[in-house]
């Protein structure tokens, strides 16, 4: 089998949850383009991004789905959750509601991902220390009893920023090597090779098997 | 049944096991995760039943959130056999006994099953959240007799019990028939079966194994005469029924509906400021309001007269109105906008903070002005004075209409309503109006979007059905693709002049109502190669789909979907389903929710995807209300 020209070796999924203004979209801007676009539209439905990186000397390209925040578009967003290896959970650090909503985004990522879905938490715009809504302690408090990664970032400086979406592939990566997260399951949210049109992450068991010989 | 006495043994048992389409008594259980069981009752004659039982019998009451949940996760377990006293919680399962089942189909990587009855309408369907529904179908084949549909090698139809002693007998009898690769006396079990009920499928499925043979398989098969003799007298029948007292059926199912070919219907001028002045009267009154439309229909408006002409569309002003009168009612709207205005100019800062609801709706606005259409010079930069009017604007329009109050969206339609009208009390009416006509995109529970994913899903299938089986196949009926399109009436996909040149036609409701829908059949129908040659899944189509943004002519969707508008109200198989969203007088000789009617493909027990997609949109908004 062919590999075609392609320059990376795996594909993981992630999704980006969280209310509606805390800064999904541009944390993903920030990712892909190293720029702040502070006044992107909101998003509908869902957008994508992605961005190759490298983990372990492997090359992985990570296709981003940026949801909506908005409480009533949650029935279409949830539709999007099936097959992610990895979920940016994101709060907005100088609004307290948002904070409050995380228990909510985090069931619907339990119910909605798999047992291996690497989850990590992002307290954002933490460039807007004089505004600090949530302190740092009890975030982090809540990230270590739901066993989540946790850290404060800023889409606004870029801080953090790399570091969520990269740690969160080191995970993943783990996992595989670890064989705790298993490429062969359906809905893994991982890839090995680039889709074959047709083959979304959904489907990657049988195309992994196919794969797997090629490399 | 009285079960309770009862012993029962568990054949099959999986958990996360979601439900997604069941029989009305259960609606209830519909979208909710649970058990999966194939039971058999020993002692009431061996009665065998599908049943399903909830996750939890204390459902989460969080049904709104549920609604389109496609998956969730619970705990693995699958057994197979055992044997248990009857649970007291039994009487609350889902049961369907297995005699009524005629067929089941496998589809979404083997990670849905439907069951379907001897019409072949769906009875229930589940999703295996957890691998696969391979476990099952192994069971069931062991304990009944199965064939692969021809048409659908998803479709397994069922034969009667295997251990029906009449059945073994006629087994053997066409053992030696070996003409088939698969269990061939099932095979000719089934077109006997079949074909006093569905002569036309029936036949053209056992002429498709028939033409096998012949033209195909080897002179080496010897034909065991007697075999010959019921095959020769089965075909004879055949023959005999359709052409005689059937004939009608057979017309109508033979034949393959198809539509009148797309004619062009090139674009018109927009309407100009001389022709709207023809139109109006010395008083300013507007007689004849469909001419003005169906200019604006066919070409749009000049953007001279635009800014006036979107106030009657959008029902600001009257068209059967003087200018004395007109001048009254904007004297009144005007005094009702700052009544309005001040309702929460006016809050205390103690109100507010005794008002979460109020602040939470504050603070949705603000964050949606700032990021609304900045790049467009009239919003951009730091404290531009149009975002602020666009602020009060929406937080009016909050109050005017506090059960809707703000949702996402509803600044994207106002942002050129304002930018046209550069003046806050028109802008506002006029969005009224707008909202008038696309409040249901904003329900609280959403049903407006589905219903119209819905029936974006009927007229696709209608229009073209090998596409919707696409799409279907690729997991996406449901069309979610389209969610932005639709809720936004294609804001975010086209420039600012597109976006209100489509909707000024769209405002028309001509040439009929839900023509927006007609405007995503159409661009959908330019996309479709590409979708399908490139085999695209999910996830491809809703990333294409999302990446045609900027890059639609507008003009030619709209010529375009009028074109396919003509093909589909002069097909001759236009259903009741179809008719009803495009706004005709439905006929009432075919059930409107009848879902097959959503593609004319009838054929075999296959039924094809978008009729099982259909009624696994129906089965969700039924669990809804
Ligand atoms: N100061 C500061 N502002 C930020 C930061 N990240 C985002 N913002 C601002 O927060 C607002 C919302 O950001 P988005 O990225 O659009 O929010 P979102 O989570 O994608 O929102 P939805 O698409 O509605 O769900 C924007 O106006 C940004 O300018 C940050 O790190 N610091
Ligand atoms: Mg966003």
């Amino acid at each position: 089998m062919s590999a075609g020209p392609y320059n990376y070796s795996y594909i993981f999924k992630y999704i980006i949850i969280g209310d509606m203004g805390v800064g999904k979209s541009c944390l993903l801007h920030q990712f892909t383009e190293k720029k702040f676009m502070s006044d992107c539209p909101h998003t509908i439905g869902v957008e994508f991004g992605t961005r190759i990186i490298e983990v372990a000397g492997q090359k992985i390209k990570l296709q981003i789905w940026d949801t909506a925040g908005q409480e009533r578009f949650r029935a279409v967003t949830r539709s999007y959750y099936r097959g992610a290896a990895g979920a940016l959970m994101v709060y907005d650090i100088t609004r307290r509601s948002t904070y409050n909503h995380l228990s909510s985004w985090l069931t619907d990522t339990r119910n909605l991902t798999n047992p291996s879905t690497v989850i990590f938490l992002i307290g954002n715009k933490c460039d807007l220390e004089g505004q600090r809504d949530v302190t740092y302690e009890e975030a982090k408090q809540f990230a270590d009893e739901n066993g989540l990664m946790f850290v404060e970032a800023s889409a606004k400086t870029g801080q953090n920023v790399e570091e969520a979406f990269l740690e969160t592939a080191r995970k993943i990566y783990q996992s595989i090597q670890d064989g705790r997260l298993d490429l062969n399951a359906a809905e893994s949210g991982v890839q090995h090779k680039p889709s074959q049109p047709g083959r979304n992450t959904l489907s990657s068991d049988q195309q992994f098997n196919k794969d797997n010989c090629a490399c | 049944m009285e079960d309770n006495q009862e012993e029962v043994l568990e054949i099959f048992t999986q958990d996360g096991v979601l439900i997604t389409t069941a029989p009305a008594t259960y609606i209830h259980y519909l979208n909710n995760v649970g058990t999966l069981l194939i039971v058999e009752y020993p002692n009431s004659n061996l009665t065998r039943c599908i049943e399903w039982k909830p996750l939890d019998l204390t459902i989460d009451s969080d049904v709104q959130d549920q609604e389109w949940t496609v998956v969730s996760t619970v705990e693995r377990r699958r057994t197979y056999s055992g044997s248990l006293p009857v649970d007291v919680n039994r009487s609350k399962h889902l049961k369907i006994n297995m005699n009524d089942i005629k067929s089941f189909r496998v589809s979404h990587k083997n990670q849905k099953l439907t069951f379907r009855d001897g019409k072949g309408d769906n009875v229930c369907s589940f999703i295996f959240q957890h691998g696969n529904c391979d476990g099952l179908i192994a069971v069931l084949k062991g304990i009944l007799k199965t064939i692969v549909s021809r048409r659908d090698k998803h479709v397994y139809c069922i034969l009667d019990d295997i251990k029906n002693p009449e059945r073994q007998q006629l087994d053997k009898s066409f053992a030696e028939l070996n003409l088939f690769q698969e269990q061939s006396s099932a095979y000719v079990w089934k077109f006997v079966k079949n074909f006093p009920n569905r002569p036309y499928e029936a036949t053209m499925e056992a002429f498709s194994k028939i033409t096998d043979i012949v033209y195909r398989g080897p002179e080496h098969r010897l034909m065991d005469s007697e075999v010959h003799n019921i095959l020769h007298r089965s075909l004879e029948a055949i023959e005999n029924n359709t052409t005689t007292h059937s004939h009608d059926e057979y017309e109508l199912i033979a034949h393959v509906p198809r539509l009148p070919a797309l004619k062009e219907y090139p674009r018109g001028r927009p309407l100009s400021f001389e022709q709207w002045k023809a139109l109006q009267d010395s008083e300013g009154q507007v007689e004849d309001v469909e001419a003005v439309k169906l200019v604006i229909f066919r070409g749009g408006i000049s953007s001279n007269v635009r800014k006036e002409v979107w106030k009657y569309l959008l029902d600001y002003y009257r068209w059967k109105c003087s200018h004395a009168e007109q001048q009254n009612l904007i004297k009144q709207r005007n005094e009702e906008y700052f009544i309005m205005k001040l309702q929460w100019r006016s809050m205390t800062k103690i109100q507010e903070d005794n008002f979460t609801d109020y602040r939470e709706r504050k603070s949705l606005i603000e964050k949606d002005v700032n990021r609304t259409d900045r790049t467009l010079d009239y919003f951009a930069g730091d404290n531009n004075p149009n975002l602020q009017v666009l602020y009060d604007i929406l937080m009016t329009y909050a109050m005017y209409n506090f059960d809707l109050g703000y949702v996402q969206g509803m600044s994207d339609l106002l942002s050129p309503i304002l930018y046209l009208m550069n003046n806050e009390v028109e802008a506002f009416w006029c969005f009224v109006g707008f909202m008038n006509k696309v409040s249901s995109n904003f329900d609280m529970d959403q049903a407006g979007m589905k219903e119209q994913l819905q029936h974006l899903h009927t007229l696709t299938a209608f229009y073209d059905p090998e596409f919707a089986n696409y799409l279907y196949k690729h997991d996406s009926a449901n069309m979610f693709f389209c969610f932005r399109w639709l809720l936004v009436w294609f804001k975010r996909e086209l420039s600012q002049q597109d976006v209100m040149r489509l909707w000024e036609v769209l405002w028309t409701d001509l040439p009929c109502q839900n023509f927006h829908l007609l405007i995503c059949v159409a661009i959908l129908d330019t996309e479709k190669n590409i979708l399908m040659e490139n085999n695209y899944g999910f996830t491809e189509i809703l990333k294409h789909i999302n990446d045609l943004s900027g890059n639609i002519d507008i003009s030619t969707v709209i010529s375009k979907a009028e074109g396919m508008y003509n093909q589909i109200v002069d097909a001759e198989h236009l259903t009741d389903a179809v008719r009803l969203i495009i706004g005709l007088p439905i006929l009432g000789n075919t059930s409107i929710v009848d879902s097959k009617e959503a593609s004319p493909d009838i054929s075999d027990l296959t039924t094809n995807g978008d009729t099982d997609e259909v009624s696994y949109e129906n089965a969700l908004t039924h669990s809804f209300l």
